[in-house]
């Protein structure tokens, strides 16, 4: 049996599945300060008469992180950054930034050695201050990190009970801004995400639950929760992933499809194309910072199914219906202040849910101000609720054509996929699905279960990973960003390096992510890798190729795990 | 097996030092050094206050929320505006002086007479058909299209190779300046034939000239350009490869790395759809942008400067002080050549004390840099000494409403640098912590010889920009109806030598069409074309008499091809004598 349990902001919702098909599924309203207990009650709930021995995985996508975040229940955090030439640090923002001499090109050559004495007076500066956490970033850390580790060292001689990170462990890839920023992140979160992981594998046992316990990550994959620990960032924003893959789970194969999920405030969505989550070129953003974690491109628009209805006159004397973005508590209907969209909703029988005769008192209010019957203010305010996330969902696709393309071949590609179906999950404001679906000429699909679709999400997610594999022969090591090890090309059995061709460089590449997923305790997963980039470059000096660098980008791709019957459950 | 750090460092140092030591040899370096440094004052340093774009915004701000007719009265009346001010100049009697003998016979063609700049009576029916650009005051981000072409190479050896931009991509993406709010980033597209055959005779026809990396690299170009002038961005940098200086209007091959000229295309581009009409490319690439001064020599609104390594030096071996533009245009392209080794000191002395006065004098609606990175100290191919922070401030004070990459192939110790100078510069972003791993401030002093140089050559330059109009007239009068030259083009890459012979209508009305004999020698094959363009603001007369002259080639055997290129109409057709077929594009 699968558990998926979905910590969202107002409700954590859970599911049993069994056989592939679910067997039971649990609402309880979440505690924002005690996300732990909302998790375990969603658990007791959904698990209520079914022996622990039977549970074959548990996993969890919770907002731990983004609530310590938003919350500021972070540590304080010295950064330790040695910048090199380029943009001026001191354009930088970052809180707790101390700026070292030293520099590394990009290809990882010193061009300027750390000045130690320096480095020596800073950490005693940061002890002096109080800083127990730090994280150490060096520009083109991950093309060479002999900076970071040394920085490392005298941090722990001098100053040996500050916990750090290190750039290039963190990630590997280009950008330096966002390197420091999921550092940080990662340092000011990790002890305080520790002790959740350890709460709950201390409540796990109470329970005698032997199962294998995942968290889902913002790229829609589970990771054991032991090896979260070293990347929480990772889980930030699972809640959106959890509904993709839910999404996902409860459609048909390969089809397009956008998933909404209408809340009482804002709107997320998400694509599916052919049958992939989309990933978003960049790494999610996260309060101000720009980070380096992989994620869904999903979009929130402050707009819901509680979001306030009102009448506002322009200059010129037209009365205008706004819609958002501030909410007040429930719907009208459902006993609270103001009219909303639900309220219209149900003026028109689209929903099941709530008062009709308030439903009805709400909208009038808005028509008197209008001069115009209830049904057809009832239509206008559904009819622009549907219109701003059509808006909005065609700006995602117009984003995703216009991504940067970097080669020629992402320049002739045709990018021009619409949505084939409109996919509510969440269970909010239903009623709208249809009206979006009809203005995007999509077919609306409102899937069995779909209440809990973020939770299914999290329970049939599978584990998801990536490996980039740069090589570069003249200087005979290879670097995988995600390990933030420089290894000797001559620790592999590759002959002649100047000679090396693509085929063997992917070869290398699969080889390292079949051991990588060994080491995340994936390996069954290890078959499912595919290529997403190939590039190799012929280093040319004085006219002669002196070596060639490979670019090789590998990944587990977010998906379904094999026990998950699949079948349009609509 | 992991390395230990010791050997982390070993491993990487070696490549290092190898790499320093192949791609300059330094020793040369320092021979220069001694001689003192010169202050020099730049004469115009206020910068010319404003271009063209910036006119029509402040134009436009206060006229916001009016119709679209009147805006486009608006935009005809700045025209008009700008014709009257060219010509009310001096008219001292003066001769230009040539300091430097060309080794090019056919290039010799200077001391020429004034005549009015065409004033066109079918302006406003042609500003009409075009957009407007917008209002670009809002804004203050600095449009960027990143193209590296990482899978296109001339050869896996050649200069112009999928790593080219492999670096630069390292250092401007480690350096996250895609996520700053001052920067967008737009992805490229394909340009369309029209937009090639706007410029160009392609032969045997575009597909063959303009492959799809060159597509590419001039559609991003034009994506720019649309931002720019739909006003999303205040300034753009298309940092493309392939690049496209070197390609003239007939492209039998590529010359230069080059086979279509992304600057051309971007202007005739910006003039069919926006009505653009007075604009200033300015050339820093090492070499004379010999290319996109062909294509323009006879056009008296596109004003092309060009400063590089002395040609008796350098490919093209080109671009002195003498090839000053055909009858109608003397004076509107400037060529500066450089005494080899000139640091950042003689170049932003050049620009300061000759390139913003010109460019003030103008009044240019849109100033186009011509964006190469071979003046740096370590580029393979030249003989310089620019660096980093001499092509960003560079930018900064030339101000380019948009810079289209060139050459520069110093892909390690030069490219990474200068291409986040520029970047940030134009996104009046701090540049000053951009340096190259080995540079030092003071490293190069311009010799005092050759600062005798470069002020000979600007005083003879600013002396022939002043007599411009009166040039032209004296030169109208020795020629009748027509004005003959001849030429002989070298096509480095693909070793092609073309002989060709240009006849422009010596046109009372307007610039006047140009046609070109063409007859290019390969190893064995010789091809001959015959080309007829249309200037965008001819006189219906030149229009008609060119097109008569396109029918007439069409039943003469001994040309293979016959192109008709008519900029007025948008129509361009290349008629195959073997098939006897028509293309229009």
């Amino acid at each position: 049996m699968l558990i998926g349990i979905d910590v969202g902001g107002t409700t954590t919702d859970a599911v049993l599945i069994r056989n592939g098909e679910v067997y039971n599924t649990a609402k309880v309203p979440t505690e924002p300060a005690n996300l732990l207990k909302s998790l375990l009650n969603a658990l007791d709930k959904v698990s209520r008469e079914v022996p622990p021995e039977q549970f074959e995985r548990v996993v969890f996508s919770t907002t731990v992180i983004t609530n310590l975040i938003a919350e500021g229940k972070t540590d304080r955090v010295a950064l330790l950054l040695v910048p090199g030439p380029g943009v001026n640090p001191a354009s930088y923002t970052f809180p707790g930034s101390f700026y070292l001499k030293g520099a590394m090109d990009y290809r990882g050559r010193e061009i300027q050695p750390l000045d130690e004495a320096e480095v020596r007076e800073t950490v005693s500066l940061i002890r002096e201050q109080g800083f127990f956490s730090a994280a150490i970033v060096s520009k083109f850390g991950q093309r060479n990190p002999s900076h970071e580790l040394r920085i490392e060292e005298i941090l722990m001689e001098l100053h040996p009970g500050c916990k750090v990170k290190l750039g290039h462990k963190v990630s590997g890839k280009l950008n330096f801004p966002r390197r420091v920023a999921t550092s940080m992140l990662a340092s000011a979160t990790g002890e305080r995400y520790q002790q959740f992981v350890e709460e709950i594998k201390k409540a796990m046992e109470e329970r005698n639950i032997r199962a294998p316990v995942y968290i889902l990550k913002a790229d829609g994959g589970t990771l054991p929760i032991e090896k979260s620990v070293e990347f929480p960032v990772e889980t930030i924003f699972s809640g959106p992933a959890a509904s993709t893959i839910g999404a996902l789970a409860l459609t048909p194969e390969g089809q397009t499809s956008v998933v909404v999920d209408i809340g009482g405030t804002t709107t997320d969505l998400a694509l599916i194309l052919s049958g992939k989550p989309l990933i978003g070129s960049k790494g999610a953003k996260l309060g101000n910072f720009l980070t380096h974690a992989r994620a869904f491109a999903v979009r929130s628009i402050a707009v819901g199914g509680d979001s306030i209805v009102r009448v506002r006159e322009t200059d010129s004397g037209i009365r205008m219906v706004t819609i958002g973005p501030e909410r007040a508590g429930p719907s009208y209907c459902m006993g609270g202040e103001e009219p909303t969209p639900t309220d219209a909703l149900k003026v028109l029988g689209l929903i099941d849910i709530g008062d009709p005769e308030r439903a009805k008192e709400a909208v009038a209010s808005i028509a008197v101000c209008l001069g115009k019957s209830e049904t057809e203010t009832a239509s206008r305010i559904v009819d622009m609720t549907a219109e701003m996330i059509e808006k909005a969902v065609r700006e995602m696709f117009l984003e995703w054509e216009q991504e940067p393309a970097y080669r020629i071949w992402e320049v002739l590609q045709k990018k021009k996929e619409r949505p084939e179906n409109v996919v509510g999950i969440g269970g909010g404001a239903k009623g709208l699905i249809s009206v979006v679906a009809e203005k995007l000429s999509a077919k609306p699909i409102i899937p069995e279960y779909s209440e809990v679709g973020n939770a299914i999400g999290a329970a049939v997610a599978r584990p998801t990973l990536t490996l980039n594999l740069r090589i570069d022969t003249q200087q005979k090591v290879y670097s995988v960003a995600e390990e933030g090890e420089v290894v000797s090309l001559n620790s592999t059995n590759i002959g002649n390096f100047n000679k090396m061709r693509s085929e063997e460089a992917e070869t290398l590449a699969a080889k390292l992510l079949g051991e990588r997923a060994d080491r995340f305790g994936i390996s069954e997963y290890a078959d499912e890798a595919e290529i997403a980039n190939s590039e190799v470059f012929n280093v040319v000096e004085g006219w002669f190729t002196a070596g060639r660098i490979f670019d090789i980008s590998m990944q587990i791709p977010a998906g379904l795990i094999n026990e998950w019957k699949r079948r349009e459950k609509a | 097996m992991k390395l230990g750090l010791g050997k982390i460092k070993d491993a990487l140092k070696g490549g290092a030092e190898k790499n320093t030591g192949m791609e300059k040899e330094k020793g040369e370096k320092e021979k220069n050094q001694k001689k003192g440094k010169e202050n020099y004052r730049i004469e115009n340093s206020g910068r010319y206050p404003e271009n063209g774009a910036k006119n029509h915004a402040e134009i436009d701000a206060e006229n916001n929320e009016e119709t679209e007719p009147e805006r486009l009265e608006e935009v005809t009346m700045k025209i008009k505006t700008s014709e009257q001010q060219s010509e009310d100049k001096p008219r001292n009697e003066s001769k230009c002086e040539s300091k430097h003998e060309s080794k090019h016979e056919s290039k010799r063609e200077s001391k020429q007479e004034l005549v009015n700049e065409p004033v066109n009576g079918l302006l406003n029916g042609l500003v009409k058909e075009t957009m407007v650009p917008a209002n670009q005051t809002g804004t203050r981000k600095t449009g960027l299209i990143f193209f590296p072409a990482f899978d296109w190479a001339i050869s896996p050896t050649h200069p112009e190779r999928e790593e080219r931009l492999l670096y630069t991509r390292d250092q401007i993406f480690e350096e996250g300046l895609m996520d700053l709010p001052q920067i967008a980033e737009y992805k490229p597209r394909l340009a369309d034939y029209r937009d090639i055959a706007r410029v160009h005779f392609c032969v045997p026809d575009i597909k063959a000239q303009a492959t799809t990396p060159h597509l590419i690299a001039a559609g991003s170009c034009l994506v720019l350009a649309d931002a720019l002038m739909r006003g999303e961005v205040k300034n753009a940098f298309a940092l493309v490869r392939p690049p496209g200086h070197h390609a003239m209007t007939v492209a039998h091959g590529n010359r230069g790395f080059c086979n279509i000229n992304n600057e051309a295309i971007l202007v005739e581009y910006l003039r069919k759809k926006y009505g653009i009409r007075r604009i200033a490319i300015v050339d820093t690439d090492v070499h004379h942008g010999d290319g996109t001064q062909e294509i323009f020599y006879n056009d008296p609104d596109v004003l092309f400067i060009s400063f590089h390594q002395d040609g008796r030096t350098l490919y093209p071996g080109s671009g002195f002080m003498n090839e000053l533009g055909g009858p109608k245009a003397l004076g509107r392209t400037i060529n500066i050549p450089l005494p080899p080794g000139t640091p950042d000191e003689g170049i932003l002395y050049v620009l300061g004390a000759l390139v913003l006065p010109i460019l003030e004098d103008f009044k240019p609606e849109l100033v186009l840099n011509s964006a190469g990175q071979d003046n740096h100290y370590t580029d393979p191919l030249a003989n310089m000494r620019f660096s980093a922070q001499g092509y960003a401030k560079l930018n900064e004070k030339l101000a380019p409403d948009m810079a289209v990459l060139e050459g520069g192939y110093a892909i390690q110790s030069a490219l990474p640098y200068v291409n986040t100078g520029i970047i940030l510069a134009m996104a009046g972003l701090d540049y000053s912590c951009v340096k190259e791993p080995d540079f030092k401030p003071g490293m190069f002093v311009q010799a005092a010889r050759d600062r005798q140089i470069l002020e000979e050559v600007i005083a003879t330059q600013l002396e022939n920009w002043k007599n411009r109009d009166r040039l032209v007239e004296t030169e109208i009068a020795k020629h009748g109806d027509f004005y003959r030259r001849k030429k002989q083009i070298f096509y480095d890459t693909d070793m092609i030598q073309e002989f060709q012979e240009e006849t422009v209508r010596m046109c009372p009305d307007c610039q006047g069409y140009v046609t070109i004999d063409s007859h290019a020698h390969r190893s064995i094959n010789d091809t001959r074309i015959f080309g007829v363009s249309i200037p965008i603001y001819a006189c219906d007369r030149c229009q008609a008499e060119a097109g008569e002259e396109y029918r007439k080639r069409l039943n003469s055997p001994e040309y293979e091809y016959v192109y008709l290129q008519d900029k007025k109409a948008d129509e361009y057709r290349e008629y195959n004598m073997r098939t006897k077929q028509e293309i229009s594009y």
